[in-house]
């Protein structure tokens, strides 16, 4: 008996030993490998930034006196930060997702019916986002910083606007692999709808295009400090 | 007799079993492998701390270019209406995506993990999570907040908020309970957040900590990245 109990005991130990081992060595190495493309990644996005400042500083401060290469410089500058806010067409790669209720026969058989409410959309929006999103549109309306989704009745209101369709059109501008697989990849919240009684599919394409965002931001409280 | 005979059979096996546990150990610290993974871990590291510094410095740089370039613009803009126009849009786009400090009126909206208490608590429920503080983000938009934060990361458009396990992360930066979101804004509609049946509520009925202070001065720093779009292009 207690032989057969070391034995056990032994043979367990060598087995967890060597998993244990292989695994933290892989994710530790997985792990530091991300984060280095990610500090390379902030790295070259800021240079790419410096170099673009260096760029106005000098037209600046070469043409002081030619009047209309100035305006040139502060429209160039001025339209940059209007596409940033949202507030140009924008047109590129990226994905359109289609969330459509299930019709009765459709649903499986532990799936029940429950409508599309302003928080699946805010989680989608948010995994898009999160895969590097550039510009995002719900049935035409641009998600913009002060963007929020709320349930009002039946419909749900996102900027303003209160959408009455059962049927959503969500626009998203970047990577269309990443954004697709932020959804739709395994265990992703194209699931969590399946089983709600929502069916979501995606489109790939090289030229979605999202319509500007037509409100006002309005800034009454916020002040610039130093 | 029996019983020695037996303890003495027990003791040998234990020192036999011991014995084995340390050879284990030290044949597995030998290994060949784990010195050259450990190796390449540690080059790793410094690879990653040398891209972070790296990083840093051209950040660095790049605030100090910014501000040359803040000057440069007023001065080739000064003594024309026109072009001062302009700068001023410029200068309102900037506070509009978080390019720059604020200050203003609002509220802070604190969240802590709960602590284990009553039993009849699920220990989940107690935790903070990433979904919500972005029903809170999502709220406090709802209730007209000009700029948020959260534990000093301002929420800008292109930020997401995911999580890690039980990690939490802002533009791909770990924050840590205790969270605290500001908003600034007009302060009576923020506060809003607090009422009956409301989700700020339902968190402290979960036995998260819930706590809503009303400064009369916040301070927000600016977005601490760049914006950059590699996909999008204006039409």
């Amino acid at each position: 008996m207690c032989f057969l109990l070391v034995m056990t005991m032994f043979m367990q130990f060598k087995v967890v030993q060597k998993t244990e081992e292989t695994n933290i060595d892989m994710m530790q190495e997985t792990e530091l490998r991300q984060e280095l493309a990610s500090w390379k990644n902030k790295y070259d996005e800021t240079k790419e930034k410096y170099d673009e400042t260096m760029e106005t500083l000098t037209s600046y401060k070469e043409e002081t006196t030619a009047e209309s290469k100035t305006r040139e410089t502060l429209e160039k500058e001025l339209q940059t930060l209007e596409e940033a806010l949202g507030r140009t067409d924008v047109e590129g790669e990226g994905v359109i997702i289609y969330l459509t209720q299930k019709k009765d026969e459709e649903l499986g058989e532990d799936e029940e019916m429950k409508p599309i409410i302003a928080e699946d959309l805010i989680y989608i929006i948010n995994y898009l986002k999160d895969a590097g999103a550039e510009a995002i549109s719900i049935n035409g309306e641009r998600v913009v910083n002060t963007t929020y989704l709320v349930d009002v009745g039946e419909t749900i209101k996102i900027n303003s606007k209160y959408l009455r369709e059962t049927t959503f059109e969500i626009k998203a501008i970047g990577n269309s692999t990443y954004l697709e697989s932020s959804i739709f990849g395994k265990g992703g919240y194209a699931e969590t709808l399946d089983v709600s009684g929502i069916k979501a599919s995606c489109e790939k394409s090289n030229k979605v295009q999202i319509s500007k965002y037509e409100g006002d931001f309005e800034i009454k409280y916020t002040e610039e400090a130093d | 007799m029996n019983k020695k005979v037996e303890s003495i059979i027990l003791m040998i096996m234990c020192f036999i079993l011991g014995m084995a546990v340390v050879v284990q150990i030290n044949s597995v610290n030998n290994n060949g492998t784990t010195i050259s993974s450990n190796s390449k871990e540690s080059d790793l590291k410094t690879q990653v701390l040398k891209m972070k510094e790296k990083y840093e410095r051209q950040y660095n740089e790049l605030e100090d270019l910014t501000k040359k370039l803040e000057e440069a613009r007023q001065q080739a803009t000064s003594n024309n209406s026109e072009l001062e126009e302009l700068e001023a849009k410029i200068k309102q786009d900037n506070l509009l995506l978080g390019n720059t400090n604020i200050k203003g009126p609002g509220i802070t909206i604190t969240l802590t993990d709960g602590k284990k208490e009553l039993t009849l608590i699920d220990s989940a429920d107690l935790l903070i999570h990433a979904e919500n503080v972005l029903a809170v983000v999502n709220e406090l938009k709802n209730a007209g907040a000009e700029a948020i934060s959260i534990n000093g990361e301002r929420v800008v458009n292109t930020s997401a908020i995911s999580c890690d396990g039980n990690i939490i992360i802002v533009n791909g930066k770990k924050v840590s309970t205790p969270i605290e979101i500001a908003a600034i804004g007009y302060a009576p509609r923020l506060t809003t957040l607090s009422r009956a049946g409301g989700t700020l509520e339902n968190f402290a009925l979960d036995g998260k900590g819930v706590e809503i202070k009303k400064p009369n001065n916040i301070e927000m720093p600016k977005f601490t990245g760049v914006y950059s779009f590699k996909y999008m292009k204006t039409r």
